[in-house]
């Protein structure tokens, strides 16, 4: 039932690509996605603030991502900050989006090889 | 800190606290901090651009929010409206139905003062209110600069025997139209679709016969021939060459009685017999209408003014009298190049009666969706308070309430935009009174229409935040504690609900009273009691004079024609007249001469007819004394018959019959006495009539232009064939034409009468339905928020008939007051209308229809508002007392 559901998101919007897979490893404010997706890409993936809230918003809406009630440890948290972290579902999404992406690249890979690019 | 950077801080934070309540609640506080840390991170990666892009991402971003929740709202409200089914449709319905109906009536209203096709800037032509004037007055007019910028003057219909060769024996068909000054089109901003039109130049007395046709005469007649200009046709016997084709559409100045053929006044008297006796310099023949263009900036009531001295000097100068207006006027004007035409008064007293009828149909739609949204916010109380302790903002829920009433109000919108172009379509397609051959093109009036819908809307929408500011605005945790329902309150004499289902009666009685009444004064005027016996009675116009008889030939055809239609097998009767009927068209002064026995008496305006002998007899009407004309009155005086009111006022209660009149320059000799009949439609009193012998030198003079022969036949046997052929056998030059029967006749006169009450009973027809859906709505809403109640009088042992019973007592005192005032609110209407006009006085005095209808409309109405009584009533006794109280 949940990958059916799943599936039903893909392919998936780059942004909301980038936020799951901040919250794939721990759960994060938003300005700490955002620092994050910022690394990642070396700097040519910015979430700008209202992208970044704009597609929170919507990620908890359709379930993907949920507010974490656990907090960090008391020196790193800071109490107005909200931290999110994956449902199921979103970890579900996350790894379907990957796995197509694998495909996607393995396919490339494969016509490159036999037309000799 | 860098400028730029506080500066682009600042906008942030305002532009953050701009989104919605919601998302502030949720994300407010992130979307500030995470400002803080993203604005000098920009500053310091991106610089002015990173604070750009930053900037506009949050600006950018700001509507969609908004939207999205908008877009919540909407398919909120489109949930709650949808679960409560009855509630939607009973508001949707009752906006359609009022929206509807008042558009389509205001729009038909306009349309028939519209403006007439073809014509260029057709609000500044103007003519006299019925009157008209000699071509030497015209000429004066024209000539009146300040106040004109051109005049036409115009005589017709005038008919036109055509034929389409010159052979002159060849067929002919008759074939209306005007006999114009050659300032016509120019002056009506006509431009031809071929050729040319007349001008005072090109239009001179002498010169070779001319035409313009009509663009239908041209397609119907003519063939739609490309090379038709210069073409000739024969008119009354005289060659005349098409000089032009008139426009697409156009059809002569008056488009309810359309015209083919236009001829300048020029063209002499063998072509246009009308113009015998030069009335193109004689000031007594005042056989013209006049149309004029106003000059620039002058207003109608101003030219009035101005043609009305310029009249009277020219009355002093020619020595003329006229009759004076209660105004002191010797003149009056009125709007020309309009449809249907009409005094100022007469639009005016049109405008505000159905001004006041859209405001009320307008002001039931209100109530009906007011008594609705009202009720249904009182309800939704519990919602709202949970809605509010669960963190909804106050405006959001206004907002939400906001939205259902838009939602409702546009739907219900839609629906009445729906049905008034139905109206509309069906009331152009309906065929138009009097067989007018003029497309009566009903559209929407787009002011109209959007009027009515503004106001819908600001209705819905007032009513619908009346309750969400109210309740938004109570004690959470009373609200929640008292359950759906307030508390259980005794009756409230004085509740609001209460005022409106009152208030509804009222408005929908008075609504359907006065609509009822004047539709049904329509109709009764309409039915025109003439005493005629149309069975088997026919009618034949003949012309002769315009068949090229002599004045002998006609002469001796009035006289031999009756006798040998008489001897036709079936033929009961036969006579000669002007018009079937009395047309009352044409007024005259008739006067006792002095040496006649006591003092002249005169009679100003008087009616006078022409008829033939055996006209009474034929018609089946018996004269009340003396005798009919004859073969008799050949050698004696010329002999008159005058109605009852005539001899009344001529000679008081003296016996009439011998008595002698005298009328222009003629005397003649009173041999009998008619019964009064009816003057036409809405006028109910009889008028003075004097008949005249029908003569071969009237006909030539005549503005009607025909004479009827009437010819009552046999049941079962198709006289009229016969007729024909026998009058085709003795006088194969004449032409007969428009042959049909009296019945079809009178049902031609009345179908303009049952035309415009047909409107009015389609009003009242909507205006009651309009009551019951509101009626029912508030009533039957007004049971069911008292469910609770019932169940507890049930649960303490009151029977079904008891509840009921007290339901029912509540209602008939409200729905009492609410007819009490709609009958008296109707009487008022009806009273200030009667003050406006005369028609709709005698109509609103009239007691022999009243009372039914002013008993039977609060009766239907009342029957259908108890009705919405009992039926939930009688559902809410039925359910088990204890659900009822659970329901909560």
């Amino acid at each position: 039932m949940t990958e059916k559901n799943a599936a039903a998101f893909l392919p998936l919007h780059a942004n909301w690509f980038h936020i799951l897979l901040s919250l794939a490893g721990a759960e994060q404010h938003g300005y700490g996605i955002m620092q994050e997706v910022l690394e990642r890409t070396n700097g040519t993936v910015r979430l700008w603030p209202a992208t970044l809230y704009g597609s929170l918003k919507r990620l908890i809406a359709d379930g993907l991502i949920a507010e974490s009630d656990e907090r960090p440890v008391t020196e790193l948290d800071d109490a107005r900050r909200r931290y999110y972290k994956l449902t199921r579902l979103g970890r579900a999404v996350l790894g379907l989006e990957c796995e197509r992406m694998q495909e996607m690249v393995r396919m490339v890979q494969r016509k490159r090889r036999q037309e000799a690019w | 800190m860098n400028p730029r950077v506080s500066l682009c801080l600042s906008l942030y934070r305002r532009l953050a606290s701009a989104y919605p309540h919601e998302f502030r609640i949720l994300y407010g506080e992130d979307l500030e901090r995470l400002g803080e840390d993203a604005v000098p991170e920009a500053w310091r990666r991106y610089g002015v651009s990173g604070l750009v892009r930053l900037l506009a991402d949050i600006a950018l971003r700001l509507p969609g929010e908004y939207f999205t929740e908008i877009r919540q709202d909407v398919v909120y409200a489109l949930r709650v409206l949808a679960k409560a089914p009855g509630f939607t449709a009973v508001a949707v319905l009752s906006l359609g139905v009022g929206i509807g109906m008042c558009c389509a009536v205001l729009s038909e209203c306009r349309a028939i003062v519209g403006p007439a096709p073809g014509l260029r800037d057709p609000s500044t032509l103007a003519t006299f209110i019925w009157s008209q004037v000699s071509y030497p007055y015209f000429e004066r007019y024209k000539d009146a600069r300040q106040t004109v910028a051109s005049a036409a003057a115009v005589m017709g219909p005038v008919p036109f025997a055509v034929a389409f060769t010159g052979d002159q024996s060849a067929r002919t068909e008759r074939v209306s139209g005007h006999l114009v000054s050659p300032e016509y089109f120019t002056t009506l901003g006509v431009t031809p679709a071929a050729g040319r039109v007349f001008g005072p130049e090109t239009e001179k007395p002498g010169m070779a016969p001319v035409v313009v046709v009509s663009d239908r005469f041209w397609r119907t007649h003519l063939g739609a021939d490309p090379h038709a200009v210069g073409r000739s046709l024969r008119l009354n016997g005289s060659m005349a060459t098409i000089v032009g084709i008139g426009p697409k559409d156009f059809l002569g100045i008056w488009p309810q009685s359309p015209e083919d053929l236009f001829v300048p006044v020029t063209c002499g008297v063998s072509l246009a017999p009308e113009l015998s006796g030069d009335p193109l310099h004689r000031s007594d023949r005042e056989i013209f209408r006049v149309v004029f263009r106003l000059a620039h900036g002058v207003t109608l009531p101003a030219a009035e003014a101005a043609l009305d001295a310029m009249t009277r000097n020219l009355d002093q100068e020619t020595g003329a009298r006229y009759a004076r207006d209660p105004k002191g006027r010797v003149v009056r004007l009125m709007p020309a190049g309009t449809v249907g035409y009409a005094t100022p008064e007469q639009h005016k007293l049109v405008d505000t009666f159905n001004v006041v009828l859209w405001a009320l149909v307008l002001s039931l739609v209100c109530a009906n969706l007011a008594g609705l949204l009202l009720a249904g916010g009182s309800q939704r109380r519990r919602e709202i308070a949970i809605r509010l302790s669960v963190g909804a903002s106050r405006v959001r829920l206004v907002r939400q309430f906001l939205t259902e009433s838009v939602l409702l109000s546009f739907v219900g919108g839609l629906a009445g935009i729906v049905l008034a172009y139905w109206i509309t379509h069906v009331l152009s397609s309906l065929p138009l009174p009097s067989q007018i051959p003029l497309e009566f093109n009903c559209q929407l009036d787009f002011q109209v229409l959007a009027i009515t819908l503004a106001i819908a809307l600001a209705a819905g929408i007032g009513f619908g935040l009346a309750p969400a500011l109210s309740s938004t605005r109570t004690d959470i945790g009373v609200t929640l504690k008292e359950g759906a329902q307030a508390p259980l309150r005794g009756y409230r004499r004085f509740g609001l609900r209460n005022l409106f289902v009152v208030g509804q009666m009222a408005a929908s009685l008075m609504l359907l009273l006065v609509t009822w009444l004047v539709a049904l004064t329509f109709l009764s005027t309409a039915r025109m009691d003439t005493g005629v016996d149309v069975a088997n009675l026919n009618l034949v116009s003949l012309d002769p004079v315009r068949d090229g008889y002599s004045a002998e030939r006609a002469a001796a055809l009035f006289r031999n024609l009756p006798d040998e239609l008489a001897r036709v097998d079936g033929v009961r009767d036969v006579a000669l007249t002007g018009s079937a009927l009395p047309s009352h068209g044409d007024a005259t002064h008739v006067s006792v001469p002095a040496g006649d026995g006591k003092v002249g008496q005169a009679l100003n305006s008087v009616y006078r007819e022409r008829i033939g002998a055996n006209y009474f007899a034929t018609l089946g009407v018996p004269l009340v004394g003396g005798r009919e004309f004859d073969l008799r009155d050949r050698d004696q005086d010329l002999p008159a018959i005058v109605s009852q009111t005539a001899a009344r006022t001529l000679f008081g209660a003296g016996d009439p019959i011998g008595r002698r009149i005298r009328e222009g320059e003629l005397t003649y000799t009173v041999v009998g006495v008619a019964r009064d009949m009816r003057a036409g439609l809405l006028r109910s009193d009889p008028v003075a009539t004097v008949f005249l012998p029908l003569t071969a030198e009237w006909l030539g003079k005549n503005r009607a232009q025909r004479v009827t022969l009437l010819v009552r036949g046999t049941a079962g046997r198709d006289t009229m064939a016969a007729v024909r052929d026998r009058m085709a056998s003795l006088h194969p030059g004449l032409t007969v034409f428009d042959v049909h029967t009296m019945q079809e006749d009178l049902d031609r006169m009345n179908s303009l009468a049952q035309w415009e009450s047909a409107m009015y009973v389609i009003l009242g027809f909507f205006a009651l339905l309009l009551a019951s859906i509101g009626l029912g709505g508030v009533t039957a809403y007004a049971v069911v928020r008292r469910r609770k109640e019932i169940g507890i009088r049930m649960a303490l042992g009151a029977r079904a008939r008891q509840v009921q019973g007290l339901v029912l007592r509540e209602g008939t005192a409200l729905v009492a007051v609410g007819s009490a005032l709609g009958v008296s609110g109707a009487y008022v209407l009806a009273r200030i209308f009667a003050a406006y006009s005369d028609v709709l006085a005698r109509s609103f005095g009239r007691r022999d229809n009243n009372p039914l209808l002013l008993v039977g409309a609060p009766l239907v109405l009342a029957g259908l508002a108890m009705l919405a009584c009992y039926l939930p009533a009688r559902r809410a006794t039925k359910i088990d007392p204890v659900s009822a109280l659970r329901e909560e």
